[in-house]
């Protein structure tokens, strides 16, 4: 009898934990939303050769859409080239409309903050070699972090000083723009540390070349 | 018999763990947050503005779609040491039409014709003010819940013959992503009321001085 208790309270614990799990309605699932307003269009006019130059997109805090999230997902587009050399990506936050950098957060793909981007390869680019009208958008790393209606943010893109980013095209000088703006300097400009300043924005609100969404993954 | 009750009590407790795991919430945005896109990027200035109203037009087609019971209205100065206002007052129009339905008034500190002290470091943390860092002021909320049906003039009329408004400047955008839209005046259109209409010779076709944030919080 000892035993049947026993076989018999374990069989009851197992079908009430399998009952509950079954029970359960489905978890809420992560859905795909736009943090900010991203690009429209894709178009490739108006890059330079992007050897040894950094660019800074503008994400406004103003433009953020209440959409939840505890993470932030990049998303760059390329429209020609075969491989892009990155130095160094980085996401500057500012106090919204200001400047001073109060904080910089390393960007990665695959773990790196200075990867090299073939865009040959299917399985970067599904299509093969990113044109404008078959564009390559990459999805950076999850940056864990959540974006404030309160800061802006920079997200900043080094491209190596090298004959592969003299050929790579970002997605450039689009009509529809959404939110983002960017803008382009020779050198690094991904070395800001706190207190520094970003550099002053003087191609007012053009279209940004790279970044192309900012997502909640 | 030790056994069972250690058996039943451990998958109790996972029952109670996976419950809890099942019952989670998706965050929710961190925050204040945006219910129209406001002014982005950097602003400049522009000064003298006594005995002008200044209107800014929040279009109920720009609203993001954000539950708010409270509506907080942010504005901005770029130079001078008080602003002195007269009135402040929001209307409300049928969407597309320059008809007043409803007249809310607007407070600073309980009052709606406040001297806001602009070289005080508890109202503009960085003293003194410029387009560089300009004071952004935050406004007594409104408990008025914006509906996409609608279109909201938010007016200012700065005191006429008044030394401190003449030095007075306000943030004017330079970027042209808000969906804010705003005009000035001569003269103090704070003062009309439900069935009066929005004075037809201003466009509305520019960014708005002034106004620069519409949130929850």
């Amino acid at each position: 009898m000892n035993t049947f208790n026993k076989l018999a309270t374990c069989a009851l614990m197992m079908l009430v934990l399998a009952a509950s799990a079954f029970a359960q309605a489905p978890g809420p699932e992560t859905t795909l939303a736009n943090l900010t307003e991203g690009q429209g269009t894709i178009a490739n006019s108006g890059n330079p050769q992007w050897d040894g130059f950094s660019e800074l997109v503008l994400i406004p805090g103003a433009s953020l859409m209440g959409a939840s999230s505890s993470s932030t997902a990049l998303y760059i587009t390329f429209t020609g080239g075969t491989e892009a050399d990155i130095g160094n990506m980085v996401l500057y936050s500012t106090l919204r409309g200001n400047d001073a950098v109060i904080k910089a957060t390393k960007v990665t793909l695959g773990g790196l903050s200075d990867p090299s981007i073939n865009l040959t390869s299917t399985s970067v680019c599904p299509n093969g070699a990113p044109t404008v009208t078959v564009p390559c958008t990459i999805r950076l790393d999850t940056v864990k972090a959540a974006l404030t209606t309160l800061d802006d943010y920079y997200f900043v893109i080094y491209f190596t000083l090298d004959t592969n980013n003299e050929k790579i095209v970002g997605a450039g000088q689009s009509v529809e723009p959404g939110a983002l703006s960017g803008f382009y300097l020779y050198g690094d400009q991904t070395r800001i540390g706190a207190k520094g300043a970003i550099a002053t924005n003087e191609n007012t609100d053009q279209p940004a070349f790279f970044l192309t969404y900012v997502a909640n993954e | 018999m030790k056994t069972i009750y250690k058996l039943a009590t451990l998958t109790l407790m996972m029952l109670a763990a996976s419950l809890y795991g099942f019952s989670q919430k998706p965050p929710k945005a961190s925050g204040p947050e945006n219910l129209e896109r406001g002014v982005i990027g950097p602003v400049t200035s522009n000064g003298s503005w006594s005995g002008y109203s200044t209107l800014a037009l929040i279009p109920g087609a720009g609203l993001i779609p954000v539950t708010n019971t409270n509506t907080v209205l942010y504005i901005g100065f770029t130079a001078g040491t008080e602003a002195d206002i007269t009135n402040m007052v929001l209307y409300t129009t049928p969407r597309g039409s320059s008809t007043i339905s409803t007249v809310t008034p607007i407070t600073l500190g309980g009052i709606s014709n406040p001297s806001i002290d602009l070289a005080s470091a508890t109202v503009c943390p960085i003293v003194e003010i410029s387009a560089v860092n300009p004071c952004i002021v935050r406004l007594d909320p409104v408990k008025l819940t914006l509906s996409a049906l609608s279109d909201y003039y938010f007016v200012v009329y700065f005191t006429a013959n008044d030394s401190n408004n003449g030095a007075l400047g306000l943030t004017a955008p330079s970027f042209g992503q808000s969906s804010l839209r705003g005009s000035y005046i001569s003269g103090n259109e704070t003062t009309l009321g439900v069935g009066g209409s929005i004075p037809s010779s201003l466009s509305f076709s520019a960014q708005p001085y002034n106004l620069m944030y519409v949130m929850n919080d």
